[in-house]
């Protein structure tokens, strides 16, 4: 170079490396607008697709948020594992008596309800509503009852069955049941409902990143001449992924958010059958919707699998342009 | 600046586009390509920004031969060598100003330095009044100013021209050759291919020839000997191989 102090013909070193971040930095804003501004120069086709991804994602994290509701159930109570002990129905006071403290004296007892006969009868006229015909009764049909709670060390399946077993040879009781076996069988149904949940996870977060990738090879035919004329001025594969990169990201984030809108939206819908169900059951119980922290995840989940989606279509496609 | 020993380049096809060229350009200097078109002009630029690769013998430039030159370092040659198109290769959805800030935004400058040296590229060609306005808006000749401000944004010390005037009436044309000269006269040394030999007569610089491939005429002078290309040339205008 023979005029190189004087000229604007210079070897480009490029700037500095703080300015570099800086611009860097600039660079990201700028992608990101752009990302975003691609979404909405196609709104429709493209609310297609977040669409498509936000149902993907609904799927599998409504079933997630069934089952956590599931588990909350059974698990509240599975610790109250009550055992009923139905007497004979020509008992007298006293042998009922005779028969609680016989209970009572049990090691593994951790508290007994003596239900009479006609309390409970009370009780069922109250709550079934069938009040005026069981006043035409002439004697009560119902026999004493005592709910025995086993003490927390007692209540797993087999110590429950070796309780179950004493209670059935004590005389005067009718009939021995364990509650809540089912909510145990509840349980494990559950459990494996989750495995399902899981794999219909993994299969639509597969697919999931298949549209996404799929759109940003779309995309990336779409601005092939953009591309070309991009590496002839220099640019990096770097530097062309990152919009694409944005693009795939914004994806992830609006069908995550729109996901969590469809989720809510159902649980708002659900609420008033659950509540009338929860209700026949004496019970408060509401479903329990995406709190913040789920909320955070599923969209970070989201925007992550719209950035993966994204960065592996994008690399091997923009290797394919190279300018004629 | 650019060095070509024994460089030849047989397309996939089996066409031979360059055989065994000899060919060195000095730092600084300004030089002309011509030939019809298939003879080879548009391989041998091609080669020079890597978008093709010799077949074999050596092409140098800037000191760096580019047989060594591996996938992931071809932006940092490019980035040392302004193109400028026959079709201008203008991005059309957005403006003058982000068009002429391409090269330097992939380079990492500061928006400051970007602002100043779009606009002083801008004033240059005669188009800073239009960095608003989007490609689509301006005349021909307009986007090939926008082209060449693309190009020499970035100051590179080489410029490459592939036909810039192939679609613009003689008086654009000499403008652009004008502004050419102008970079020229600060050191930049430019290759330009085109076939307008009126153009080329006009103006006092070396001409390289070529001819099936090969590197037939390299003088100083216009005197074009080869009578046959001159009419093979002229009848041919706009076409670009």
């Amino acid at each position: 170079m023979n005029s190189d102090s004087n000229s604007g013909a210079s070897l480009n070193q490029g700037a500095s490396v703080k300015n570099k971040l800086k611009m860097l930095l600039r660079l990201h804003k700028l992608e990101a607008k752009r990302g975003i501004n691609e979404i909405l120069d196609n709104p429709f086709s493209n609310f297609m697709t977040v669409l498509v991804i936000a149902i993907a994602l609904a799927l599998p994290a409504g079933l997630q948020i069934l089952l956590d509701n599931g588990k909350s159930l059974s698990q509240s109570w599975d610790g109250a594992s009550r055992i009923s002990l139905y007497l004979k129905l020509d008992l007298e006071a006293t042998q009922i008596e005779q028969v609680t403290s016989q209970v009572r004296q049990n090691l593994a007892i951790e508290s007994v309800e003596l239900i009479m006969p006609a309390q409970a009868l009370n009780d069922f006229a109250e709550r079934s509503g069938f009040a005026d015909a069981i006043s035409e009764l002439d004697s009560n049909p119902l026999p004493a009852t005592l709910i025995v709670q086993p003490k927390s060390t007692h209540s797993s399946p087999q110590a429950s069955e070796i309780l179950l077993a004493e209670f059935k040879q004590l005389e005067g009781v009718e009939k021995v049941q364990l509650d809540l076996d089912w909510v145990r069988k509840l349980y494990a149904l559950l459990q494996l409902a989750e495995k399902a949940a899981s794999a219909l996870g993994l299969a639509l977060g597969l697919a999931v990143l298949l549209i996404v990738g799929n759109t940003i090879r779309l995309s990336v035919q779409n601005r092939r001449e953009e591309i070309e004329v991009v590496k002839l001025v220099g640019a990096t594969d770097a530097f062309i992924r990152r919009p694409f990169l944005y693009t795939g990201f914004w994806y992830g984030f609006f069908a995550g958010t729109l996901c969590w809108i469809i989720l809510e939206a159902s649980l708002i819908w659900l609420q008033q059958p659950v509540a009338n169900l929860a209700g026949l059951y004496q019970s408060e119980y509401s479903v329990n919707g995406l709190n913040l922290s789920q909320s955070a995840k599923l969209l970070l989940f989201s925007c992550g699998l719209g950035l993966l989606g994204s960065w592996l279509s994008v690399g091997r496609h923009i290797r394919q342009i190279e300018p004629r | 600046m650019i060095q070509f020993a024994q460089v030849s380049k047989r397309y996939p096809n089996g066409q031979d586009a360059l055989r065994n060229v000899d060919l060195e350009i000095a730092s600084g200097e300004m030089a002309f390509l011509t030939g019809h078109s298939g003879a080879g002009k548009s391989t041998m630029l091609k080669l020079i920004c890597l978008m093709e690769r010799a077949t074999s013998g050596q092409v140098i430039i800037n000191g760096k031969n580019l047989n060594k030159v591996k996938r992931r370092k071809i932006p940092a040659v490019r980035r040392d060598i302004g193109m400028i198109f026959q079709d201008h290769r203008l991005l059309f959805d957005r403006s003058v100003f982000d068009n002429v800030a391409l090269p330097l935004m992939i380079a990492g400058y500061d928006h400051r330095e970007i602002g100043r040296r779009v606009r002083a590229a801008l004033d240059k060609v005669g188009l800073l009044s239009k960095e608003k306005n989007t490609p689509i808006m301006l005349s021909g000749g307009e986007q090939q100013r926008v082209g060449i401000a693309r190009a020499v944004v970035n100051k590179p010390p080489l410029l490459l021209a592939d036909e810039p005037t192939g679609n613009l009436d003689p008086e654009l044309s000499a403008e652009i050759m004008k502004l050419f000269e102008q970079f020229n006269q600060v050191g930049v040394s430019l290759l330009i291919a085109s076939h307008d030999l009126s153009l080329l007569a006009k103006m006092h610089y070396r001409t390289l020839v070529m001819k099936e491939g090969r590197l037939v005429q390299d003088q100083t002078d216009q005197m074009f000997e080869d009578e046959a290309l001159k009419v093979d040339t002229m009848s041919e205008t706009s076409d670009h191989e």
